[in-house]
């Protein structure tokens, strides 16, 4: 259990990952792509926040028009005056606090929205991709940037839009009352902006890198915990509860530390932003002091424009706060765009045809696949099939039998040569319509956590209740499916662990035979089903098969024996191909396989 | 509830959380301090034209912020340690106790709601401890100082400010009670999402096989719509109750402000106190808004904990003897008595009536038909679950009364379903004991026939594999497996089927191998083909969770008749069971 996959595009043909330079720009320009059907709920949002800015900055006026009235320079206070500007303040208060609230509950919603449509386009993406893709990267890893990385982006969103937005109405705002009010004062307090501007620019720098490490590191961590929990069968088949820990330590360690930083240096800021302020703040009183003691302003307005200065400087804060917590949501959002850069399956030509009533002849053209580069795992693959035609594939393990079919049905992308289905060259079907035309029995059975009936219905959506009995009973899956405890509506877990895994071939099988397909891959369909139930589905397969183009991988002479067609792989190459008299005469590989079965049951 | 976990974490790190506290404490007085100076400067220097005053305190207000922000940026240091520490153990911990767990425990969370949980939930608890040294300390202490500064000032317009308070913690605490509930649905629809994501990613070549795209993508839509509509409606209660906080706080100042009227009017007070006192309001406001902004961040994280607190109570339902017994260099001696077991308490026997024993160093073959209890049986021997009736023994000593880890240590299984993990071939050997040797390794891997294929390979050993070893086909990943039990050098081997994807060739180089590596190893192998357990020394034949037959091939062909059905079945009728 080691790192997943990070290792980059290693040459495997037609799938490099597209880097892209990474920087700000480019990912906040791909960010509002998804934001651009919200437009109209921003520019409602933007306007109430401008209202309410507005508003806002209404307040310290009336504030220090107030002060005024309490303190006019003359003994009494003008409490008439007073009167009308606590009222004016109060409705100012419920009207700005009407908004505020107006303004969150639509931003909740476009983040909300964004989020959903990101993870939508992100789920989305994965099915267009390649399993090559699934190969190289650890499904905790792929999680993660669904849930944590989204997450980033989500909170980012609900916080950095409004505060953009707010923080630039009110520092424009605060700017345009601080130069009514005294443009000397103004240009006094103006020289905290360039410290702000080099603080944030230093801290930044450092947190985008560190918030980048964090997800990464995250995202290994979530690998390494998906995986060991996924295994965690094996984990304690093998007394190894120890290893997998001290792994996992080892990794939690290193986002400890990554979040460590992080965390301190994205904290440094507000503290600094603070002496900053304050600095600011002692450079307007002592200016403004001076400058009332010449009697140039009033007290009133070193008040009002104390108050609009922290108005000035607060937004102007919580913008470099803002773009420190950016650089968060951007490692997320750049680790979202990396999934969806990804190269993607070969998509349809425009002339893609649509599959209909095909006959089922296959015909491999010199095929040679390279899983990677220069380890060909099949080379120079030529045969051809009459429609109907039952072809077994048998060899060693690892020969190519299964990749011949993960070919044949589009998994993956030939490097050489080409694969004919009625004649016509399959990357030249529409691969939808191409993938319907299969049923498979695969190798590792994967069932989904639902009921059973649910997980035979997956070969046909239509079918009916009737429908999925019968194909459960020719499979052999109805003894034991009404032997559980709600029959066809027994709940499976993930993976349907609580199932035997001849029990998850059968339902597999049934699967399949639903499914109905035109051709039909069997591949060690019944590897863990005994061989007395294998005989009882016996003539349910033979029927399946009849007329029906299948390929059939398995060990089991009984299936093989009556195939049309045996072709003997080796080493990625056919060496041998006939009907089985036809090899046994032939005393070859087939043959050698044969008589060492013989040898063995001394008959 | 269950939340004692977290006093092991708050004992840890109290040191550390108190220097927190004392440099977050001193920062905020510089904070409180601060709004005085400015009525001092501008009450007592501004209005009086005293410069030497204003440019005095402007100095110490300087220092103050000076002072404050060294104490902030010390506490950051340490509040960040705190609680990125504090999340990486919680996360450890739950890990560990989880890697604990029996499969009963496991199948009872679900893999998915577990994996949320260590990753979430701990995120959202790490988070709100972060928060807590950052802010929710600060804003209660700014929040009371501000208040303490004001009946200093003025108590009878203090008494406003007091007001407020109570207004405020009503709104609050409907909040919390609300959001709450909440929260909790949020991390469950969370759970669904990480499901229905990772169901997705194991059974992609399913999915793939059978076109079924769009049915996923509305399984998908689902939860995650879900996630999104509770999501949106946590976010927008609690935008209900942030402009209500602000407003009660808002009209505290305009009452200030009136009432400041009068009492100047009286000669009472003085503008500058005034101004000092709505400069207070803003700060409770400021320490209400953080407050409530906190709060709700808390139950989230209160959601969370008690998930996770869920996870720590649970029980492990395998019990662990405190003195257990010790194997002394097992000889791997397997005795079975009267042994029943069942998965649930209200469903059937899955076993009955067991009894069978092996000797060290025999080679033990369980036949049967899918279902009959087969793989259930060798589950009972590590203990992955455990016997509802009757005694499992090993060297004569009761599975129960063994030491856990020292009884899994002697047995090595090689289960039906392959998994093997990312990492290089030679590491996935390796993972059956790490200390072994380059050669043990390959000598192994000779013995499972895996040698040859994985040097076909350009990088040998070192070749990758993908999650599952995607990238080996069914019967090489079986023979990386058996190479990695035999490297365990196990007391008792059990082998799960292990070689149904396995050409018979193969196989039969990979018995005549182990039998001689193995010499004294017990060995029990689960098989579908008669010709894998014909030669073992003896045959269990299973039939739904019972042994109908136990004996040698000779004696079964005989007299079993379920032994002759399968026999029949394989050898009979098909001529000869021939495997490629």
């Amino acid at each position: 259990m080691r790192r997943p996959g990070h290792r980059g595009p290693v040459g495997i043909p037609g799938i490099t990952s597209v880097k892209k330079a990474k920087n700000l720009r480019h990912t906040l320009k791909r960010l509002w792509d998804f934001f651009k059907s919200e437009k109209r709920k921003l520019i409602i949002t933007f306007l109430l926040i401008l209202i309410s800015g507005v508003l806002g900055l209404s307040v310290p006026f009336l504030v220090g028009k107030a002060v005024d009235a309490i303190y006019p320079g003359k003994a009494l206070v003008e409490f008439e005056k007073l009167r009308f500007i606590v009222l004016t303040l109060l409705s100012v208060y419920l009207l700005d606090n009407m908004l505020t609230f107006l303004q969150e509950y639509t931003v909740a919603g476009i983040a909300q929205r964004v989020v959903f449509s990101l993870r939508e386009k992100l789920f989305g993406k994965l099915q267009s991709l390649p399993i090559i893709f699934f190969d190289k990267h650890t499904h905790g890893e792929i999680m993660s940037r669904l849930s944590n990385d989204i997450d980033n982006v989500s909170a980012t969103i609900s916080q950095s839009t409004v505060q953009f937005m707010a923080s630039a109405v009110n520092i424009l705002g605060s700017l345009v009352m601080m130069l009514y009010l005294s443009p000397l004062m103004t240009m006094a307090s103006m020289i905290t902006i360039p410290m702000v501007y080099f603080l944030t620019r230093f801290i930044a720098k450092r947190t985008k890198l560190l918030f980048r490490e964090q997800q990464k590191t995250l995202g290994r961590l979530n690998g390494h915990i998906e995986e060991s929990i996924a295994g965690i069968h094996v984990v304690k088949a093998f007394n190894n509860e120890e290893k997998v820990i001290a792994e996992f330590k080892a990794q939690n360690d290193r986002l400890r530390d990554v979040g460590v930083k992080a965390q301190t240096w994205s904290g440094f800021i507000m503290p600094l932003m603070n002496v900053i302020n304050n600095f600011g703040f002692g450079i307007i009183a002592i200016f403004g002091g001076s400058l009332a003691v010449k009697g140039i302003i009033s007290v009133g307005v070193i008040a009002s424009f104390i108050s609009y200065s922290k108005q000035f400087t607060r937004p102007l804060n919580e913008l470099a706060n803002t773009f420190n917590t950016l650089q968060s949501g951007i490692a997320g959002a750049e680790r979202v765009f990396e999934i969806l850069d990804e190269l993607e399956e070969r998509k349809d030509g425009d002339n893609a045809l649509v599959i209909e009533n095909i006959r089922g002849e296959v015909e491999f053209k010199d095929v040679t696949f390279e899983y990677k580069k220069d380890e060909p795992v099949l080379r120079n693959i030529s045969f051809k099939v009459a429609p109907g035609t039952n072809i077994a594939l048998v060899g060693p393990t690892g020969a190519g039998k299964t990749t011949i079919v993960n070919l044949l049905t589009g998994f993956y992308e030939i490097n050489k040569g080409e694969i004919l289905i009625d004649g016509i060259n399959i990357k030249d079907y529409k691969k939808d319509s191409l993938r319907k035309i299969f049923g498979m029995v695969l190798q590792d059975t994967y069932l989904f956590s639902g009921t059973i009936k649910e997980n035979i219905k997956y070969g046909n959506l239509d079918a009916t209740d009737e429908d999925i009995v019968r194909a459960a009973t020719l499979a052999r899956a109805d003894d034991f499916i009404i032997k559980q405890t709600q029959e066809y509506d027994t709940f499976l877990n993930e993976g349907g662990t609580n199932l035997s895994q001849g029990q998850r071939q059968l339902l597999a099988i049934a699967r399949a035979i639903l499914a109905n397909p035109s051709i039909l891959i069997l591949d060690e369909a019944t590897s863990s089903v005994d061989t007395r139930t294998e005989l009882k589905i016996q003539e349910a397969m033979v029927r399946l098969m009849e007329n029906r183009t299948t390929f059939i991988i398995a060990h089991r002479l009984s299936t093989i024996k009556d195939a049309d067609i045996i072709m003997v792989i080796d080493h990625g190459e056919i060496v041998e191909k006939g009907s089985h008299e036809d090899l046994l005469e032939k005393k070859g590989h087939y043959y050698n396989l044969h008589q060492s079965q013989f040898a063995n049951v001394n008959i | 509830m269950n939340f004692g976990y977290l006093s092991k974490y708050m004992r840890r790190y109290k040191k550390q959380f108190f220097i927190a506290l004392a440099f977050l404490i001193l920062e905020t007085i510089g904070d409180l301090i601060q709004p005085t100076i400015m009525s001092w400067i501008i009450d007592r220097g501004v209005k009086q034209g005293d410069m030497n005053y204003v440019l005095k305190l402007g100095g110490l207000m300087l220092l103050m912020t000076g002072i404050g922000a060294s104490c902030a940026i010390i506490r950051n240091i340490v509040s960040s340690k705190v609680s990125q520490s504090f999340g990486s153990d919680l996360r450890e911990d739950l890990y560990i106790k989880i890697q604990g767990f029996s499969f009963d425990n496991i199948d009872e969370f679900q893999d998915a709601s577990l994996i949320t949980r260590l990753t979430n939930d701990v995120n959202q608890m790490q988070n709100f401890s972060h928060g807590m040294m950052r802010v929710f300390v600060k804003a209660p202490v700014l929040g009371l100082g501000a208040i303490v500064m004001a009946f200093i000032l003025n108590p009878k317009m203090a008494l406003i400010l007091v007001g407020v308070v109570p207004i405020v913690s009503i709104i609050i605490a409907i909040n919390l009670k609300i959001s709450y509930p909440i929260f909790t649905r949020i991390q469950k629809a969370l759970d669904k999402v990480n499901g229905v994501m990772r169901e997705y990613l194991a059974g992609i070549r399913v999915v793939k096989a059978f076109n079924r795209f769009n049915h996923e993508r509305e399984r998908f839509k689902t939860v995650n719509k879900d996630l999104k509509d509770v999501t949106l409606k946590g976010m927008r209660i609690v935008a209900v109750f942030h402009p209500l906080v602000a407003l009660s706080v808002n009209i505290g100042i305009a009452l200030v402000l009136w009432t400041g009227g009068l009492r100047v009017n009286a000669g009472n007070m003085e503008v500058g106190k005034i101004m000092a006192f709505i400069n207070y309001m803003t700060q409770v406001l400021f320490a209400l808004m953080i407050l409530t902004r906190v709060l709700n961040m808390f139950i989230r994280a209160k959601a969370s904990a008690e998930r996770i607190g869920e996870v720590f109570e649970s029980e492990n339902s395998i019990l662990i003897k405190d003195n257990p017994s010790h194997i002394s260099n097992g000889k791997g001696c397997l005795e079975f008595e009267n042994v029943y077991f069942k998965y649930n308490l209200d469903s059937g026997y899955v076993l009955e009536n067991i009894n069978f024993s092996a000797n060290s160093g025999e080679t033990l073959a369980i036949i049967g038909s899918t279902g009959s209890g087969k793989s259930t049986l060798i589950n009972l021997i590590p203990r992955f679950y455990d016997v509802a009736k009757g005694k499992i023994r090993i060297d004569g000593i009761d599975v129960k009364e063994l030491n856990l880890s020292e009884l899994r240590e002697k047995i090595a299984i090689v289960p039906q379903k392959v998994l093997l993990f990312t990492g290089s071939i030679r590491d996935n050997i390796k993972w059956g004991d790490e200390k072994e040797t380059e050669e043990e390794v390959e000598k192994v891997a000779d013995i499972a026939k895996a040698h040859d294929f994985i040097m076909s390979f350009n990088k040998g050993y070192d070749t990758y594999l993908g999650q599952g070893g995607v990238n080996l086909s069914g019967g090489q990943k079986q023979r990386v497996s058996i190479a990695r039990a035999l490297i365990k050098k196990p007391s008792i081997l059990i082998l799960d089927d292990s070689t149904s994807a396995v050409d018979m060739i193969t196989e039969k180089k990979i018995r005549k191998g182990l039998k001689e590596y193995l010499n004294n190893t017990t060995t029990i192998l689960i098989a579908q083909r008669i010709t894998s357990v014909m030669d073992a020394d003896k045959i269990l034949v299973m039939d739904k969770g019972r042994i109908v037959g136990m004996g040698v091939h000779e004696e079964l062909i005989k007299t079993c008749e379920v032994y002759q059905d399968i026999y029949q079945s394989q050898i009979g009728k098909g001529g000869v069971n021939l495997d490629a």
